[in-house]
């Protein structure tokens, strides 16, 4: 019952959470380029609006589980994830997993909904599914190195764990490994699927990306998902790094700033092509992640 | 006649069920000629691949019984069944030997009774095959003049000078069998070209007796390999460069997989891929990292029976073999879908399926040497690995049918679907109860070989020191959620309509017809090649280096040979010169000693 009521709390803390956080993107984005932009509560209307359409068009029985599989991988994945230390309560079921299997969750989902991509039948969706796996390929290399060079300092894949050995500001690993937040962050960024990396979903100009085909509660299914897993992603890193937090005001205060910190990069840069940001992650985050390990591992 | 045939074919392919139930503890020793005995006896570490051998082999003497019976083909196979159990009870190299020739030659007439095998593929098959077992016949003498003894036991006596030869020689026979880089050469051609069913033999089975041969060598050499050179940061020295072997073989051959237009070319790369993890990890030797390994082992085994089995059914049903002739089987052949969704779901190590279990030991084996590097590597070759399963589903399943065959196709019969239904089942329960496995299948394996044993708090749990998960709240989490998040859809307001035709898509203000090309299938991994990398990789062959090689001797050769010019009072002369220049300055030096 306790794990019932748990989940269902973080469920909806991680929508709310989800909505405003990309609803101030927006925002921001929007002053930034000196527009007044939507409103903060822009995304939950949206969201609202998609899921509550009479009509949904589909090609077939795969096309419909695939948002299915996804939204389920979202749920998964955020109750895997510690939301504080110390407590009983928004801890889903992040005791029986650890900081691999959570990698390994994100990308369940995505792949799930591949499937759904691939049997509409539209060849620009495949395009996108594509393109994604690429990006994927890139991102990950420097991205699960990173966390390996945590993983090895704190000698654990237990994200409780990690999070319990970081009392105190001295102690974050933000602090004592910062070629490892370093090594993660854009990686991390791109895991976001934001600028300047979003070639994949194409947000404005190109026609093309896995969403081409989706319409109706589908996409409404597709975006409460997408909301979702960005605070669980956004947590994972707190926890990791900026040592967790203890109660729900903090993990939104630490949460948003890292938030912020994305969100300044990723307004600043242009897009990469896919290519060109596989490339970059396996020259660049890559590189400082083998001088890390080459630091870490090697010298001491 | 026939069905008697058939029925005693389905019973010898139980022969290693059987054996491996009734053998028991006992010894049989075999006298042959000046005291030189054959000695059979069943350890762990050979039970665990009869297991294999016993589950693999009667799921594909199903289907290979089906229809008018073959009875060349049946005989070979009872003959490489008899090979593959001999060379796996055998506790002396000699028999060990007979069992790894019974097996090439007998897997080699199966191989060429296909219509599609070349000569290229053919030889190129039995050349590095005994290629292999000659080296296999070179190390056991080695050892025989180290030891005075054709039994497998640890090597502790010998000088480093022999116990490097050994090493050398055997690891280098196991090597090509596995298909490490660069003596894979014959794996591509030969699963290619055999009948598809025996592929599955092939990939499943056959390749795992290289596997069961490297992981005699950590027998040979105790101490997990460190006896033979010291250790290099948390790991042995001497695996250092088996474990990177490994892991190029993983990222060159994912790769190659990911371009390949042949989905059994594509199968046969990705287990050149999947085999080099397990090389990685047998090359790291702690004990979660060879725990992973075996691990992967039986679950690589099971998927490529699945994998195998459900595309022997799909080019059977088809005749079709490529990407982009088939696609959208998936309302003609559901089960077929269901079979490589499994199997891609396991290849890839996605959780909830064992493959995630595999993958967890062998990193968590990987951060605990410290061996990050090599990390690194692996990490970039499983990811790899997704674009090519989501090509296995996507080619033949999804997107728009593009052969006559593959619009009219039906599902496989019903000796096809058997098999896949049980090796699905076996998936999905190895998931849920990861601990099991370790409990009943890896822990036996390990302490035979002086590791500690990973042991587990209960079946459904994975539990290492460094942290572990629970495969049944994993599994009920997922399939909780995914319930849910259906159920409430379905409740919700509204209403769904299916596309009136395929061609109903949003395409760029177009309206598609049965001519556009619409079939992705073809194309995907082609724009993989502009990262300059994989360019690199991809533009290059084994074949164009092992050319390359040849060319570069023959130049250098030819240098040599400028030296020697066409009249021979001049080399004659110059030989003379050097001689005196050097007795000269030797003189001058203080003489000759």
């Amino acid at each position: 019952m306790h794990v019932l009521l748990d989940s269902l709390a973080m469920i909806a803390l991680c929508y709310v959470m989800g909505f405003l956080f990309q609803g101030f993107y927006r925002q921001f984005n929007a002053r930034l380029q000196r527009r007044w932009g939507p409103s903060i509560w822009q995304n939950l209307y949206d969201n609202m609006k998609f899921l509550l359409k009479s009509e949904t068009l589909i090609h077939g029985p795969m096309f419909f589980f695939g948002p299915m599989i996804i939204a389920a991988g979202a749920i998964t994945t955020l109750l895997f994830v510690p939301f504080l230390k110390d407590s009983d309560w928004l801890q889903g079921v992040s005791t029986h997993g650890n900081l691999i299997l959570i990698i390994y969750l994100l990308v369940v989902g995505p792949l799930g909904n591949a499937l759904a991509v691939g049997s509409s039948g539209n060849p620009f969706g495949v395009m996108g599914v594509t393109r994604g796996l690429t990006r994927l390929m890139g991102l990950e290399v420097p991205f699960f190195l990173g966390l390996a060079l945590v993983m090895l300092q704190h000698e654990t894949t237990s994200v409780h764990a990690i999070m319990a050995a970081q009392d105190g500001i001295a102690h974050w690993n933000l602090i004592t490994n910062p070629i490892a937040f370093a090594v993660i962050l854009l990686p991390f960024i791109a895991s976001q699927n934001a600028s300047p990396f979003d070639v994949v979903g194409a947000p404005v100009e190109v026609y093309a990306g896995p969403r081409v085909e989706f319409g109706g509660r589908l996409l409404g299914v597709l975006m409460t998902q997408n909301m979702m897993m960005t605070i669980a992603k956004l947590v994972l890193v707190v926890d990791l790094f900026l040592g967790g937090a203890s109660n729900v005001l903090e993990l939104i205060a630490k949460a948003f700033a890292l938030f912020l910190l994305t969100t300044a990069i990723s307004a600043a840069f242009p897009r990469l092509k896919t290519e060109q940001t596989v490339d970059f992650f396996w020259k660049v985050p890559l590189g400082l992640a083998v001088l890390g390990v080459v630091l870490n591992v090697w010298l001491i | 006649m026939n069905l008697i045939l058939k029925l005693l074919f389905l019973a010898v392919s139980l022969t290693p069920a059987l054996t491996l139930l009734t053998w028991g503890d006992g010894t049989l020793a075999w006298p042959l000629f000046g005291g030189f005995e054959l000695l059979f006896e069943l350890g762990p570490l050979s039970a665990f691949f009869l297991l294999l051998l016993a589950l693999g082999t009667p799921l594909v003497a199903l289907p290979m019984a089906r229809g008018t019976p073959d009875r060349a083909a049946y005989g070979l196979f009872a003959l490489l069944l008899l090979g593959m159990q001999m060379l796996l009870l055998a506790g002396d190299f000699l028999g060990l030997f007979i069992g790894w020739e019974v097996m090439t030659w007998s897997s080699y007439l199966l191989l060429i009774r296909s219509t599609r095998t070349t000569l290229e593929g053919a030889q190129t098959y039995i050349l590095f095959n005994l290629a292999s077992a000659f080296l296999l016949l070179a190390g056991m003498l080695v050892f025989y003049s180290l030891t005075g003894d054709f039994r497998i036991a640890p090597l502790t006596e010998a000088s480093a000078a022999g116990r490097w030869a050994v090493f050398i020689l055997l690891g280098l026979a196991f090597l090509i069998k596995v298909g490490a880089l660069p003596l894979h050469r014959w794996i591509p051609l030969g699963y290619d070209q055999a009948p598809d069913l025996f592929s599955a033999v092939l990939a499943g089975l056959i390749s795992k007796m290289g596997l069961y041969g490297l992981l005699l060598l950590p027998t040979l050499f105790p101490d997990a390999l460190a006896g033979l050179s010291g250790r290099l940061l948390n790991g042995p020295a001497a695996g250092y460069g088996l474990a990177w072997i490994g892991a190029i073989t993983a990222v060159v051959a994912t790769f190659k997989a990911i371009s390949q237009q042949d989905i059994k070319r594509l199968l046969a790369y990705s287990s050149i891929a999947q085999l080099g993890y397990v090389v990685t990890a047998i090359g790291v030797g702690s004990s979660l990292a060879v725990g992973g390994a075996i691990f992967q082992t039986l679950v690589h085994t099971l998927v490529k029976l699945l994998l195998f089995i459900t595309f022997a059914g799909i080019v059977l049903q088809t005749g079709q073999r490529r990407f982009n002739d088939l696609g959208h089987l998936i309302d003609r052949m559901p089960m077929a879908f269901f079979a490589v969704l499994i199997g891609i779901i396991g290849l890839a190590g996605m959780p909830p399926l064992p493959g995630f279990a595999a993958k967890y030991l062998m990193f968590v084996g990987l951060i605990d040497a410290r061996w990050l590097l090599l990390l690194a590597a692996m990490m970039l070759s499983s990811t790899a690995a997704f674009i090519y399963c989501y090509r296995l589903i996507y080619g033949p399943f999804l997107g728009h049918a593009n052969s006559p065959e593959a619009r009219t196709a039906t599902e496989a019969p019903w000796s096809y679907l058997v098999p896949q239904v049980v090796l699905m089942g076996l998936l999905v329960l190895l998931g849920i109860f990861p601990g099991f496995a370790i409990e009943v299948i890896v822990d036996p394996v390990l302490m035979t070989l002086g590791l500690t044993p990973i042991g587990a708090p209960s079946w459904g749990e994975l539990a290492t020191p460094y942290g572990g998960y629970d495969g049944v709240v994993l599994m009920t989490v997922f399939g909780g959620a995914f319930v849910i998040v259906t159920a409430l859809f379905w409740l919700a307001r509204g209403q769904m309509r299916r596309a009136g035709s395929p061609y109903d898509l949003s395409f760029a203000g177009e309206v598609p017809t049965a001519d556009t090309p619409l079939h992705y299938g073809a194309g995907m991994g082609r724009e993989l090649r502009r990262i300059p990398l994989i360019g690199w990789i991809l533009a290059h062959t084994t074949a164009g280096v092992q050319a390359g090689l040849t060319r570069q001797t023959l130049a250098a050769a030819g240098l040599l040979g400028g030296l020697y010019r066409r009249d021979p009072q001049t080399w004659t002369l110059l030989a003379v010169l050097v001689l005196v220049v050097a007795s000269t300055l030797l003189a001058l030096n203080g003489g000759w000693f």
